[in-house]
């Protein structure tokens, strides 16, 4: 049997991986690395597995897959590029929009100074954490302007880190698209937006695919060297598509058999 | 030509920068932390000096090199010497030796140190230089401020050694163990095997090697020499050696900013 470790968190071990784990480990000998528990250090580490999968980004899980990465030539699915890029939202804004992929504008600004577009979103600027959005809806006049309260919490509140704040381009789309990367595999729902209707998954439908977020999608995973991913669109009243968010540990349990499709991936990653 | 400056101060160096340009007739606005605004209303100047290693100059430093506007120091390569655990890979793989590093929480640390493991140096991952440094004698006094993580160095006792690199000069200055580069320090001559390491440090950096520093500990059994801090631009505050630094590396930038400038050109 191939022999699989997961990098894992506390929070996704207990709530997000049960299939997952219980799937898995009827094909693959899986060991698992839990952040809460793990001892990194530099100088002593013995790894015999085929193949690692992270499933967090905290610090020591991004301290771990660095070290495999530069130690051993044992492939991580996602690696150290591709969380670093996904938690920094500024930074996968800018080189997502360089390799020609729609984003909406965006801007970082100091506390009191305004972006140069009227409608926005204020997002957090590192997305670390294990978080569940929480927006808050501050209309001025014919503007849509929303704001993440943790985003709001990291300039303002107890949680203060920062004195800037993360504009993201409102872009106004009656459908979200909820696209799953999958190695080379695409898979498309849609659902009505969070500010809708804050259940996600009851509006949420399958739909076919759509060949432009499927290229999207593919070249977004290329730049980043994400392997298994969600990404959300917003579609414009032009009808244009805009990349509005890219996950690195995405819940698969949303996709139909999701936990089997990845594990499946995973196994076949570790025979190549 | 308009030169920007991404600095946490706008005196200091990246005030006698700026003055220096000025005087040869080059416009120059200096971006400090409460009016830098990150979108494309940076992109009017001709190139940038990256001075800080701060999160949001480095978004900056990034953003604007993704738009062709050349920034000085490079922004991947400064930001990995500000986190940790990246920087001792990178020198690693510029075959420089480091101090072993543990990272995990307190309880865990705990459980997993024993007394003989002691000193240890407390950092924090994010940072460089002496912010949030300190030497700890027992588990008793690793304190986690808040974070979840902490990040522990083995303690080199030995000699310590602030060590600037401007081009090809090097100056070598013996420092006390854990002060910043602003405390008053004893130059000497360079030794040997620090030139050595400078070289090395700087062949592996490539074209990204104009300038930067590097604290140095001599270990006193082995007398081998570990990097404990690297630095991407310095306030060379104790430069003692020929010279005006900020001539030196005012010069060597703009010849950069030159260079990167016909390269996006072509």
């Amino acid at each position: 049997m191939k022999k699989i470790g997961i990098i894992i968190d506390k929070y996704h071990l207990n709530h997000k991986v049960t299939d997952f784990l219980k799937y898995l480990k009827s094909i693959a000998d899986v060991k698992i690395y839990l952040e809460e528990s793990y001892f990194l250090n530099s100088s002593e580490h013995n790894f015999d597995e085929d193949l690692f999968f992270t499933k967090g980004k905290g610090d020591v899980i991004l301290g771990l897959v660095k070290l495999i990465e530069e130690r051993t030539s044992i492939p991580v699915i996602n690696s150290f590029k591709a969380a670093w890029l996904a938690i920094n939202r500024f930074l996968n804004s800018t080189f997502l929009r360089k390799a020609g992929i729609p984003v909406p504008d965006f801007s970082l600004n100091p506390q009191g100074f305004k972006p140069p577009f009227q409608d926005y979103i204020i997002k957090n600027i590192v997305d670390q954490g294990v978080y569940k959005f929480a927006p808050k809806i501050i209309e001025e006049k014919e503007s849509m302007r929303v704001a993440d309260k943790r985003a709001l919490d990291e300039v303002d509140g107890k949680e203060h880190q920062y004195n800037f704040l993360y504009y993201q381009k409102f872009i106004k789309s009656k459908w979200e698209y909820k696209i799953y990367g999958i190695g080379e595999n695409v898979y498309f729902y849609k659902q009505l937006p969070v500010l809708i209707n804050p259940n996600k998954t009851e509006s949420r439908e399958k739909i076919d695919e759509i060949p432009e977020l499927k290229e999207y999608c593919l070249k977004a995973m290329d730049i980043m060297d994400i392997k298994v991913t969600s990404l959300d669109f917003h579609k414009s009243q032009d009808n244009q598509f805009f990349l509005t968010d890219i996950n690195c540990t995405p819940n698969f349990n949303y996709l139909k058999d999701g936990y089997k499709i990845v594990a499946d991936y995973l196994l076949e990653q570790a025979k190549n | 030509m308009n030169i920007g400056i991404l600095s946490k101060r706008s005196t200091n160096l990246a005030g006698k920068i700026k003055k220096y340009y000025e005087n040869k007739g080059f416009n120059v606005t200096i971006y400090t932390l409460e009016d830098l605004t990150i979108n494309e209303s940076l992109l009017s100047n001709d190139f940038y000096i990256l001075k800080s290693k701060n999160l949001f100059f480095l978004y900056a430093g990034f953003f604007i090199d993704a738009n062709d506007v050349p920034v000085i120091p490079n922004p991947q390569i400064t930001f990995l010497q500000k986190n940790r655990i990246q920087s001792h890979f990178l020198l690693e793989k510029a075959g420089l030796l480091m101090p072993r590093f543990y990272f995990s929480t307190p309880e865990i640390l705990a459980d997993e140190l024993d007394s003989e493991d002691f000193p240890l140096i407390i950092k924090p991952v994010m940072g460089s230089g002496s912010k949030g440094v300190k030497v700890i004698n027992s588990i008793q006094e690793i304190k986690a401020d808040g974070k979840k993580f902490v990040y522990l160095e083995r303690y080199i006792e030995g000699t310590h050694y602030n060590v600037y690199f401007i081009d090809n000069q090097v100056c070598t200055l013996i420092k006390s163990p854990l002060f910043n580069e602003h405390v008053d320090m004893e130059k000497v001559e360079t030794p040997k095997d620090i030139n050595d390491l400078i070289k090395k440090w700087r062949l592996f950096l490539a074209e990204n090697n104009l300038f930067g520093h590097l604290d140095i500990v001599r270990e006193e059994s082995s007398k081998e020499l570990y990097v404990v801090d690297p630095g991407s631009f310095p306030e060379f505050t104790n430069w003692k050696c020929d010279g005006s630094p900020v001539e030196k590396i005012c010069s060597l930038i703009l010849e950069q900013a030159k260079k990167l400038r016909n390269k996006s050109k072509k």
